[in-house]
């Protein structure tokens, strides 16, 4: 059910790793409810007092919400933004959820160039991406879309490659794999419907202006 | 049974209009068809099919990826149409060259667009729109501007607004700044692409003072009222982006004497996705609905390149959108109304034929029954097909 009310902002926030980090945040400029929570049964927390609405969806469907305007704003990894190829405004960079996106092969079998990978078969949970990149190279790969565990695409003898995004790069190490070229940095970002953008302009725009000043503030105490 | 499989589906991103959704489109059609009419504007019809080539003129060539192509029999290439302005400028400089100028032209048709079907838009939808040739003036901007407003409220709309912008503000202000061709590029398509990020990012690569990113930085940002225009002219530091303000200014002084300009706010970011637009642009939001109902702008250098040098300028709005916003916002459909489900005993075929005609002619919506019926059967009947009255002939 979507809501055709102008008074309620409605935001999206992902599961996972960027919800208590985004749910933190926003608490800083007053945007939060009673109960926000990713473990909630309930999907939909309503602040009635601010007029604000949190819907709690699964990581890769907030783009999807906002394109369709389901949800007003929405917190979102740069790499899923990117993967879903959705039409929406990319607001603001949150700076949290740190992470690349790489390419990454078996140290033991590692090839002198990246040219040398070409019509290889790669392993990703990012196939949009990965082949926007390769295309660039004027290369071609034969594409295998994974869910998780992406590492061991190489391993078991499924691909020869991986594309994925790393934080600290342990489990790489972990699983024999080096990353041979980085395709795309990657932090939370802080997206919008392209027309609230436009509706709600005014209430947009100035949480964008608080959340720029929290932004600030805490880049400076570091 | 196997092969049959398919004799049931339709192509992707194509509909079916059963009979209450197509009679509440053919409603607004209507609407939309009488209210041109009224404004002076005459429709025309173009061909569903045209060669590619004319349709790709003056358009980025990122838009071929998003047509429907085939060949003919000599293997040019052929396209179905993508929207309604580019076959109208071809007609214009063809076959109604010499036609009076300025020239007020209507359409209500099908296009197609091959991408990811979205809300109120799959890949064959309907627009109906209006362009006007031969003008410069601000005033024929303004018309446009008045009767794309009238033409949502004639639907049935009650609550949206259009943001209006002018393409040579923007143009004007990476002007002022001396910005090279790559830089101005780069930081159109982070604007087209609607990434604020990577604007900022771009801004900051670029060897200019903290006053000039801080102006860059704040495109996308420049929405508001009247006194936020008047605010934008400190921004303004050359002629071009001072006269598009000016052209803005002009066509709000003007939008307030047809008394619509509270549905108008401005918005100096505004990016449209055809690249043909060369003055003030325009697009329409309604709550509710994360796409915008209609968009239009001048476009003055289209028609030359189809070798017939004319200023014009129009709009198009989508009927699927403007329907399925009227749903979402419980408001009433213009539809037609179905009146009278006419019955009649057996022997009475004649008197029944008669009475319908009558009916008919005092503009009512008359359904004859095919076979006499006893009253029970008719009510029943009456009632399933939605008819508010029950005429029978004992």
């Amino acid at each position: 059910m979507q809501s055709t009310s102008m008074d309620y902002l409605t935001i999206a926030l992902p599961k996972g790793k960027l919800f208590g980090l985004s749910a933190d945040l926003l608490a800083k400029i007053g945007y939060t409810a009673e109960g926000l929570s990713d473990k909630s049964r309930k999907l939909i927390i309503t602040n009635e007092e601010k007029k604000i609405k949190f819907i709690v969806s699964k990581t890769a469907d907030v783009p999807t919400y906002v394109e369709y305007g389901a949800a007003d704003l929405g917190v979102i990894g740069k790499d899923v933004l990117l993967e879903s190829g959705k039409d929406v405004y990319e607001l603001l960079d949150l700076g949290f959820g740190r992470c690349h996106l790489m390419m990454a092969v078996p140290k033991d079998e590692k090839r002198a160039k990246l040219l040398d990978y070409n019509h290889t078969r790669v392993a990703t949970k990012f196939p949009h991406i990965a082949e926007q990149f390769f295309n660039r190279h004027g290369m071609q790969m034969e594409y295998i879309k994974l869910n998780g565990s992406i590492e061991l695409g190489p391993i078991v003898g499924l691909s020869e490659s991986i594309v994925d995004i790393v934080e600290t790069g342990t489990t790489l190490r972990e699983n024999g794999l080096e990353e041979i070229v980085s395709i795309q940095d990657a932090t939370a970002r802080l997206i919008a419907n392209r027309v609230s953008f436009k509706m709600k302009f005014d209430r947009i725009h100035t949480m964008i202006s608080d959340l720029r000043t929290i932004l600030e503030s805490e880049a400076a105490a570091k | 049974m196997e092969k049959d499989k398919n004799v049931l589906e339709i192509p992707y991103g194509t509909r079916d209009f059963l009979p209450s959704e197509a009679a509440d489109k053919r409603a607004i059609e209507t609407k939309l068809a009488e209210l041109f009419a009224e404004w002076g504007y005459e429709e025309v019809v173009t061909p569903t099919i045209e060669y590619l080539d004319n349709l790709t003129l003056g358009s980025s060539v990122s838009l071929q990826d998003h047509l429907f192509k085939l060949f003919d029999r000599d293997n040019r290439t052929l396209a179905l149409r993508h929207e309604m302005t580019t076959p109208i400028a071809r007609l214009v400089s063809s076959r109604l060259k010499d036609y009076p100028l300025p020239m007020k032209l209507s359409y209500i048709s099908s296009v197609f667009r091959q991408e990811q079907t979205q809300m109120g838009r799959q890949c064959e939808f309907h627009q109906a729109g209006v362009e006007l040739m031969g003008s410069t003036s601000a005033f024929a901007d303004a018309e446009i501007l008045a009767l794309a407003i009238q033409g949502l409220l004639r639907s049935g709309l009650k609550d949206f607004q259009i943001c209006l912008g002018q393409v040579e503000f923007l143009n004007g202000i990476m002007e002022q700044y001396q910005l090279p061709a790559e830089a101005k590029d780069k930081l159109k398509a982070a604007m087209e692409q609607r990434n604020l990020v990577e604007l900022e990012t771009l801004v900051d690569q670029l060897g200019l003072s903290d006053n000039a990113k801080a102006v860059l930085k704040k495109l996308p940002l420049l929405n508001g009222g009247e006194a936020m225009l008047k605010s934008a002219y400190d921004l303004a530091l050359n002629e071009q982006s001072r006269r598009a303000l000016d052209n803005l200014s002009e066509i709000y002084r003007l939008l307030k004497s047809y008394g619509v300009e509270q549905y108008v706010r401005f918005d100096l970011g505004i990016i449209r996705d055809f690249s043909y637009y060369t003055g003030m642009v325009f697009e329409a939001y309604t709550p509710g609905l994360g796409f915008p109902l209609c968009g239009g702008g001048r476009y003055d250098h289209l028609l030359s390149d189809f070798g017939n040098a004319c200023p014009a300028t129009g709009f198009g709005m989508g009927i699927e959108r403007i329907l399925l916003a009227l749903e979402r916002q419980g408001l009433e459909k213009p539809k037609r109304a179905r009146n009278i489900y006419l019955s009649y005993a057996a022997g009475k075929e004649a008197q029944a034929v008669e009475r319908a005609r009558v009916l008919r002619q005092e503009g009512k919506t008359v359904e004859l029954a095919l076979t006499p019926q006893d009253k029970a059967e008719a009510v029943k009947m009456q009632q399933a097909k939605g008819y508010a009255e029950l005429v029978y002939l004992a």
